[in-house]
């Protein structure tokens, strides 16, 4: 039975996915030890070749699947501390990590989450054919809102989709169809689960699927631990030699930063761009 | 600013950050302690540790039955192999507790706490 970690890169103007996949890559490997591949679209894998990444790939991606760049009209505001702007935001193809996959128990992962622990190797062989982040835990603490928590203010809880382990067999299989389906049909789903459709998010879309397989109950299944999380408003500072992260996490926008490190500890860093400003001090990590 | 205020609100900075430092902490050592098992898993905690005790004292050694975190049944084959991977996680896990929060403890400023 091959186990291993899989994640989509889908660069867009703003943000180099395919270095964040290189850097989530290679802490996954170098702290879970298992093998690590990679999904992308043939834009995304020209350009590593021309910034020379692809080499750093190769040795970290035990295999590199190139696919057609998936269709979106997604846009997100993506924050960088307190700056923001609107851009693309390709995420639309998750459902397919089911067929893409080479390993028989994949950990499918974010580019935007770090792997520091072993911590996940716990969960391999847990008897469940599909496991979400059962929450976020907001690094500063407080700041979750009721849409971090819940797909909709009334609606069904909400798991993050950062992290999913699944074995692939025809649970696993149906539960991905599943997923498909709620994206194609994003907008009735939206009125049934009383959710926003304006922006399709697989969060969402994995917690939809998974509260209709478990027969439209809340009931006690296996999950993946709570993330570790850093909002794009917060900032990473610094990466030291050791792996600790200076980070500063800011409250509603309003420039009051609070300083705090990590270190030994997965965590989910939405500043995309604070990671790629690092890229050269986490890569020595690896 | 008035002096008081200023010191005030620095003061209050330092015990902000000394919060996150500390949850951010237990959350580490709560990771360690779960343990994957036979399909299962396990929150290692007192009453884990004390029940396999128990059990192993019961001579109760081989083929037991025990309730996951999840509430779901789960097969220990050995409990004297399981008794020693749980304390020895334990011990892992609390002694690092220890010694970190020991630190914290002792840091009078944001620099410190941050070990910067």
């Amino acid at each position: 039975m091959t186990k291993g970690v899989l994640i989509f890169a889908h660069n867009s103007t703003a943000v180099d996915y395919g270095m964040l996949a290189i850097i989530a890559g290679g802490l996954a490997k170098k702290h879970l030890k298992v093998p690590v591949s990679l999904v992308a679209d043939t834009g995304t894998l020209a350009w590593m070749k021309e910034s020379k990444t692809i080499t750093k790939a190769k040795k970290i991606f035990d295999k590199i699947i190139s696919i057609d760049l998936p269709y979106t009209t997604n846009n997100r505001k993506l924050h960088d501390g307190l700056d923001s702007q609107t851009i693309p935001f390709i995420n639309s193809n998750r459902c397919t990590a089911w067929q893409l996959t080479p390993y028989d128990t994949t950990l499918l992962i974010d580019s935007d989450f770090l792997i520091f622990s072993d911590q996940l190797n716990q969960y391999w062989d847990i008897d469940s054919s599909v496991m979400i982040a059962e929450s976020m835990n907001d690094l500063r603490g407080g700041r979750e809102r009721i849409l971090d928590k819940k797909v909709s203010e009334t609606g069904i809880h909400l798991f993050w989709a950062t992290t999913v382990m699944f074995k692939k067999n025809n649970e696993s299989k149906f539960f991905f169809q599943l997923v498909e389906y709620i994206r194609d049909n994003y907008a009735y789903f939206a009125d049934l689960f009383r959710f926003d459709s304006r922006q399709y998010r697989n969060d969402i879309a994995f917690s939809v699927a998974k509260h209709i397989i478990n027969g439209f109950e809340t009931t006690q299944s296996y999950t993946l631990p709570p993330l570790t999380t850093v909002f794009d408003q917060d900032v990473l500072i610094d990466v030291d030699r050791k792996g600790k992260l200076t980070i500063t996490t800011d409250f509603e926008n309003s420039g009051d930063y609070i300083a705090s490190t990590v270190q030994n500890t997965d965590i989910h860093i939405m500043n995309k761009q604070s990671i790629l400003r690092h890229a050269d001090s986490l890569m020595r990590l690896i | 600013m008035d002096d008081r205020l200023s010191k005030a609100l620095d003061f209050a900075k330092f015990r902000e950050t000394l919060a996150i430092q500390r949850k951010t902490l237990k959350e580490k050592i709560d990771s360690k302690l779960t343990y994957g098992y036979n399909g299962g898993i396990f929150k290692i905690d007192r009453s884990l540790i004390a029940f396999v005790e128990v059990l192993i004292s019961k001579q109760r050694t081989t083929d037991v039955p025990l309730i996951d975190a999840n509430d779901n049944p789960v097969l220990v084959d050995d409990l004297v192999k399981f008794q020693s991977e749980i304390l020895d996680r334990y011990f892992t896990a609390t002694f690092e507790y220890l010694k970190e929060y020991e630190k914290i403890k002792k840091s009078r400023t944001v620099e410190k706490l941050l070990d910067l």
